[in-house]
């Protein structure tokens, strides 16, 4: 039977390859669909992870649903020592968050702070890298601001910023140097970020530990390694991942993905309609050679099976051409960061809400294999339905003598 | 150890009535830092009662307040405003480091955060901020920039890490009663942002000069003008402590 399905695609050449172009086609759509969708969502979360929040954070279970200083993480050594402890965690990094107010000569803005370990805050987080101004801090009494922040407060390196703050121990007061300002081209982090030395926002909130601990992990382990730091914490302390950090907002993108299921289906039915009506036509040109194998004793039955087996040996011909196609693709554009300036020139200005930066690199899963087979099975499924059951229905004498 | 001494304070409390009656004049101090420390005790005393009108000039709106304060002299005031009707009953109360408003359309009394302190006072070129002031003590290093037989002109430069987004200020002072009669406030790129002149001063029962009207000038472009003047002022009182709680904030306090 399969020989005999494959000798007919053989024998109809033109045919065969403009279904083998239909499939391969929509395979390969389906893969960049999916690898762009997974791709610019990784580029959200890396980006959450490394620019706005960490990669895995460690804090006190109040702490996550009140973020207050009086929920600060006070047994920072002993969860120091539990994540530096695993085999995946790159670097461990305290920071402590106090809502200030920064004071310039001509204007004042409420913030967040972050008291970071200039040391290793950079093992943790892409946002010292993006100091294009500037330095990273160094020592106490320094700050780096979002260089958008900079401009609203209108103050320049070198220039003292008072920080106002109500901490643990009532209000509280310092002045900052202004040594870096950060411009990593997201505006969500441009606009909102101050950096300063850990124990200066210690002496602003009163914390003498520290509100977090940010925690270095390759990326896509996040979820996983904080289930495991979750074994060794203790009561009351917990390690999120970044869709825990995120919460809403990568319950919303989830969401999103999921909601994009049926336009991916699309692509699936449309190619097997494609293949469909290339077999029907098949079909109808090949009556009189049908009439003859039927009157030669084939049963109908087998007849339909033998045009149901071309749809398939078809659309896996051409599955297997848009697989190579589709992963080549997704390969080279996991490669090379030619999607990100693309989506940021389109979309930039939509997009700013998000942590995104212009480096978007597709994502390249095996599942995505699973997806565009569905388009076979989907062939598969159509051709029992119309073709093969017009073969059943033909009659050997009135066949043979159909037109050429 | 020194007491705080609140700089923006030593204008603002004209105002929140955070000052009181200065002593009689003494010997001008030859150091700088000792002369800052004399004006600043100058205008610490004991409490008032008083009432101001502000005046707040924004381009062509022009807003004029009457307020009712209440200062025992040192970190606490009660300040309610009596007019416009609109604003009528909205209270503030300092205590401390601490500032809290009450809002009568909401009949609700809110601490303000740090976030909410660059808000502007009634419209005025003072923020609340402003009136939390900063410690000269603390943060400020006087010199003397100028001196002749009238004034002398102090410099005050930050102190490193102090908390004041000033690159300086310049204060003069009236020789030799040490009536504070400018203070100017200058960017850390040496211009001037803020000016607050003082003016009207006034005797009261043997004391030093009170200044019962301060202009505060945003120098910036655009910026406003702020006119404070005293309508009546009773001097060297003692409010009771119930006049600087939560309730009195709501309620007002008669005594």
């Amino acid at each position: 039977m399969v020989k005999l399905a494959w000798r007919s695609l053989f024998r109809q050449r033109r045919r065969t390859a403009l279904l083998i172009a239909v499939v391969a086609y929509a395979t390969l759509a389906i893969l960049f669909f999916w690898g762009f969708v997974d791709g610019f969502l990784n580029s959200i979360y890396q980006g959450q992870g490394r620019l706005v929040a960490a990669p895995v954070a460690i804090h006190t279970e109040a702490y996550q649903a009140d973020p207050d200083l009086s929920h600060a993480l006070t047994e920072l050594a002993a969860a120091r020592e539990v994540a530096a402890a695993h085999p995946a965690v790159s670097a461990v990094s305290a920071r402590l968050d106090v809502p200030v107010l920064l004071r310039s000569p001509y204007a004042s803005r409420g913030a967040n702070l972050r008291g970071v370990e200039p040391s290793t805050e950079p093992a943790v987080s892409d946002v010292p890298g993006a100091v294009k101004e500037g330095r990273f801090l160094a020592a106490q009494g320094e700050v780096v601001l979002g260089i958008a922040l900079a401009r609203d407060l209108d103050v320049r390196l070198g220039e003292r910023l008072a920080v106002d703050a109500n901490g643990l121990d009532g209000p509280a007061a310092t002045g900052l140097t202004v040594v870096g300002f950060v411009d990593s081209g997201v505006e969500q982090v441009d606009e909102t970020v101050v950096l300063a030395h850990i124990d200066d926002a210690r002496t602003l909130s009163g914390v003498t530990t520290a509100t977090s601990l940010a925690v270095g992990v390759p990326f896509g382990r996040e979820e996983a390694v904080a289930r495991a730091l979750n074994q060794d914490l203790s009561a009351g302390v917990a390690a999120f991942g970044i869709m825990d950090q995120m919460g809403d907002l990568a319950q919303g993108l989830a969401a999103e993905r999921l909601q994009m299921l049926p336009l991916g289906l699309l692509f699936s039915l449309f190619a097997a309609v494609a293949v469909t009506s290339s077999l029907v036509v098949s079909v109808m040109e090949r009556t009189r050679e049908f009439g003859v194998m039927l009157a030669l004793g084939m049963s109908h039955r087998r007849l339909g099976l033998m045009v149901t087996t071309e749809a398939v040996l078809g659309s896996l011909l051409g599955l297997g051409v848009g697989l190579v196609l589709g992963y080549a693709l997704l390969v080279w554009l996991a490669q090379v960061n030619v999607l990100g300036p693309a989506i940021m020139a389109a979309y930039g200005d939509f997009l700013s809400g998000l942590a995104l930066t212009n480096d978007v690199r597709a994502d390249v899963r095996l599942e995505y294999a699973m997806y565009a087979g569905f388009t076979v099975v989907l062939a598969a499924v159509f051709a029992v339905i119309t073709p093969a059951r017009r073969v059943a229905r033909l009659v050997p004498s009135e066949a043979m003598r159909a037109p050429d | 150890m020194r007491r705080p001494k609140r700089l923006t304070a030593m204008v603002v409390c004209l105002l929140l009535a955070a000052s009181g009656t200065p002593s009689l004049s003494q010997d001008v101090p030859a150091d700088a830092e000792a002369v800052l420390d004399a004006v600043v005790e100058n205008l610490r005393g004991g409490g008032q009662r008083a009432t101001i009108e502000m005046r707040v000039e924004d381009g062509e709106d022009v807003e004029t307040y009457r307020l009712a304060i209440i200062s025992d002299g040192t970190d606490r005031a009660l300040t309610r405003v009596l007019e416009p009707a609109r604003e009528a009953g909205q209270a503030f109360l300092v205590n401390g480091n601490d500032l809290f408003i009450y809002a009568p359309r909401l009949g609700r009394t809110l601490r303000l955060p740090p976030s909410g302190r660059s808000d502007s006072f009634l419209g005025s070129d003072l923020s609340y901020n402003d009136l939390a002031g900063d410690d000269v003590a603390r943060d400020f290093t006087a010199s003397i920039a100028a001196r002749d037989e009238a004034t002398i002109t102090l410099s005050l430069t930050p102190n490193e890490n102090a908390a004041t987004p000033y690159g300086e200020v310049r204060m003069n002072v009236r020789l030799p009663d040490l009536a504070p009669l400018r203070l100017t406030y200058f960017d850390q790129r040496n211009q001037a942002v803020k000016r607050i002149e003082l003016s009207s001063f006034e005797l009261h029962d043997g004391s030093g000069p009170v200044p019962t009207r301060f202009d505060v000038v945003d120098l910036r472009p655009d910026g406003g003008r702020t006119v404070a003047r005293w309508l009546d002022a009773e001097f060297g009182v003692t409010p009771p402590d119930r006049c600087f709680t939560l309730e009195a904030l709501e309620r007002g306090c008669e005594w």
